[in-house]
């Protein structure tokens, strides 16, 4: 199990560093920059659930961060 | 009926701003004069925060001397018209839907300014429009004037 | 396109305003407020909570803000506290040590005791380093009155490739002090002996968090995280129990305090895609998986699709699907004669389960930060009622009985 999920990992990881033929140019992010398009959009919501499943389920956090939106700056 | 009222807010808002098709813009055509060329979109917060700044260079620099052209990026000319609606601008619009400029110009972020001194040099470029360097940015162009 | 008179007066009074030379603000010193209120009931007399929030961001310029927030959470009702249940009526001692609760023959053990309030506040400050460099560091403190902590939390993130791709590196040191209702019992003691030592004890989790986030295209991106946690000190639930039953009968003689390990180390990999179609639609898709080294695996899974209708309404079907494997040390019931292992727990929430969620929120986008919904979301946890190892009586009784809930929520986001 443990060898399998560092080779998951390794796979993500190496997805996201060779992916710089993916992206689109700054002035491209019209819709990334949106409210509803971040990443940590509808935080509230993700904050109830988190709440409720950890005293509920043995499973808790591990989840998103803030990321996409304008890139302004 | 929403180009109608489209049409009324142009009339009825940003007063002295042109909106201009990209291909109207001629750099040559202001030479003699220090440029500021600035390029936002709509959905660019910190564009937004400018505009009141580079409205107000408008106002302390005389007309004859400098001037400032903006380069709008929005591929839609509807989010360009609302933000105008809200938002004043006192200087030129040139609309770039397609980013063929931005192309040329290979730019790395929004807001980009450049500023040109009136033999047509790019002098400065800044990526990123930020209030707290505002007294820089205008030291940069009272240099040239 | 009707246009209605406020609308069109409304857009009217904003070129005058622009026209009368006073820039209409874009609002820059404005508090950013999110305030919700969440409802939840279980089924059968089990857990209710009123939970209000209230959070709000302010900008301080040039990228930099403030947020806070300010949570409170009111809980009613009974909890399984792991005993099995018996063809006769059973007799528990409150966690005070102070009177008892019974409980109906072939009824799930609940304990009722719980009616507790929390209070939790968090603030977070962001600030840009660079053009390509954040940094976010926070707090959060929360309060009930068994359980008190506290943390901070640091979150650095990084731009790549003209910002479509951002690292980001996090951490998180979370202290607790745990003070239960009549002491911290000896762990795997007998119930009525009300064995107990300390008053209160203390445990430290810290996190830490790695993630990459990718623009796919326009419309699209997608991030992967990785995180570890480290959990040290006393993790043990103080209320909980595992039944003692007769070998041959099945019945339960007696209720022994549960215990589980002193560290806990978890991994978990986290996956989520979102894409916005030319509709303005926007599909969320997550996926987690989660271990640990008391042997539970987890797997998440959620989706959301958000309609868009006419006029800023939306409509958002969701779906979430958990699976856990579990506990090393998690039994339904211990057996009289056989030998107490170190640590043993019945709690449910370390069992073998799974559980859908099905939801519904609906509201209303009036502009980028003007926003009110409603959530309506029913929860239904299952595990396995039969185990094989159920022998007598508890092969009649439900061992794992379904846990069913129902949340409506309340959103409202403004700027202020």
């Amino acid at each position: 199990m443990k060898a399998k999920y560092k080779w998951l990992i390794l796979c993500a990881l190496l997805s996201a560093n060779g992916c710089s033929s993916l992206g689109v140019k700054p002035w491209e992010r019209e819709t990334l920059a949106r409210e509803d398009m971040l990443m940590e959009a509808d935080a509230l919501d993700l904050a109830f659930d988190e709440h409720i499943y950890f005293s509920k389920e043995a499973s808790s956090g591990g989840q998103g961060f803030a990321g996409g939106g304008c890139g302004c700056n | 009926m929403k180009k109608l009222l489209l049409l009324l807010l142009l009339v009825v808002s940003p007063i002295n701003a042109e909106i201009y098709n990209i291909d109207q813009l001629d750099l040559k055509n202001h030479q003699g004069k220090v440029v500021y060329l600035d390029f936002w979109a709509s959905w660019c917060k910190p564009c937004q925060r400018s505009f009141p700044w580079m409205n107000s260079l408008l106002k302390k620099y005389p007309g004859e001397a400098f001037t400032i052209l903006t380069i709008n990026l929005d591929a839609e000319s509807e989010a360009m018209h609302q933000f105008l609606a809200k938002v004043k601008a006192d200087f030129d619009i040139y609309h770039d839907p397609s980013g063929q400029i931005a192309e040329q110009f290979k730019i790395e972020g929004m807001p980009t300014s450049y500023l040109i001194d009136a033999s047509g040099k790019v002098v400065k470029k800044h990526i990123g429009f930020y209030t707290k360097q505002v007294d820089k940015y205008e030291r940069e162009i009272e240099e040239l004037l | 396109m009707q246009l209605s008179k406020k609308k069109v007066a409304g857009l009217l009074s904003a070129a005058t305003c622009t026209l009368l030379g006073s820039p209409v603000q874009s609002a820059d010193n404005d508090w950013d407020v999110d305030s919700a209120i969440l409802f939840y009931a279980e089924d059968n007399d089990r857990i209710e909570v009123v939970e209000p929030v209230i959070s709000a961001t302010k900008d301080l310029g040039d990228d930099e803000s403030l947020s806070m927030k300010l949570v409170l959470d009111s809980l009613t009702g009974a909890s399984a506290t792991g005993a099995v249940p018996s063809t006769i009526v059973q007799t528990f001692t409150r966690p005070s040590g102070n009177g008892t609760y019974t409980v109906d023959p072939n009824e799930t053990p609940l304990d009722d005791t719980f009616k507790d309030t929390r209070v939790a506040f968090s603030m977070n400050w962001e600030k840009p380093v660079d053009r390509n460099n954040r940094r976010n560091l926070g707090f959060n403190v929360s309060n009930e009155y068994d359980f008190t902590s506290i943390s901070v939390n640091a979150l650095w993130q990084h731009d790549t490739n003209q910002k479509n791709t951002t690292y980001s590196y996090g951490i998180n040191i979370e202290l607790d002090d745990i003070d239960p209702v009549g002491g911290v019992p000896e762990p795997l003691t007998d119930m009525l002996a009300q064995d107990k030592g300390d008053s209160s004890d203390t445990k430290n989790i810290v996190d830490l968090l790695f993630g990459v986030t990718q623009v796919i295209d326009k419309s699209s991106l997608f991030q992967v995280n990785l995180s570890l946690s480290e959990a040290d000190g006393y993790l043990t639930d103080p209320y909980k129990f595992v039944s003692v039953v007769d070998s041959v009968t099945g019945e339960p003689i007696r209720q022994l305090f549960e215990n589980r390990p002193d560290s806990r180390s978890r991994q978990s990999l986290y996956g989520e895609y979102k894409k916005m179609f030319s509709n303005k639609d926007i599909f969320t898709a997550s996926y987690r998986f989660m271990t640990d080294d008391w042997g539970i695996d987890s797997n998440t899974f959620d989706f959301t699709y958000r309609f868009r209708l006419k006029e800023g309404y939306f409509i958002e079907p969701h779906l979430r699907w958990y699976q856990q494997s579990e506990a090393d040390f998690y039994r339904y019931f211990q057996v009289d004669g056989e030998p107490v292992p170190a640590e043993a727990t019945a709690d449910y929430r370390l069992g073998e389960m799974d559980a859908t969620t099905v939801g519904v929120k609906f509201g209303k986008q009036i502009n980028d930060q003007h926003i009110w919904s409603v959530r309506l979301e029913q929860y239904v946890q299952s595990g396995d009622s039969s185990p094989s190892e159920a022998f007598g009586q508890l092969a009649q009784q439900d061992l794992y009985p379904d846990v069913e809930a129902t949340m409506v929520q309340f959103n409202y986001s403004f700027k202020w």
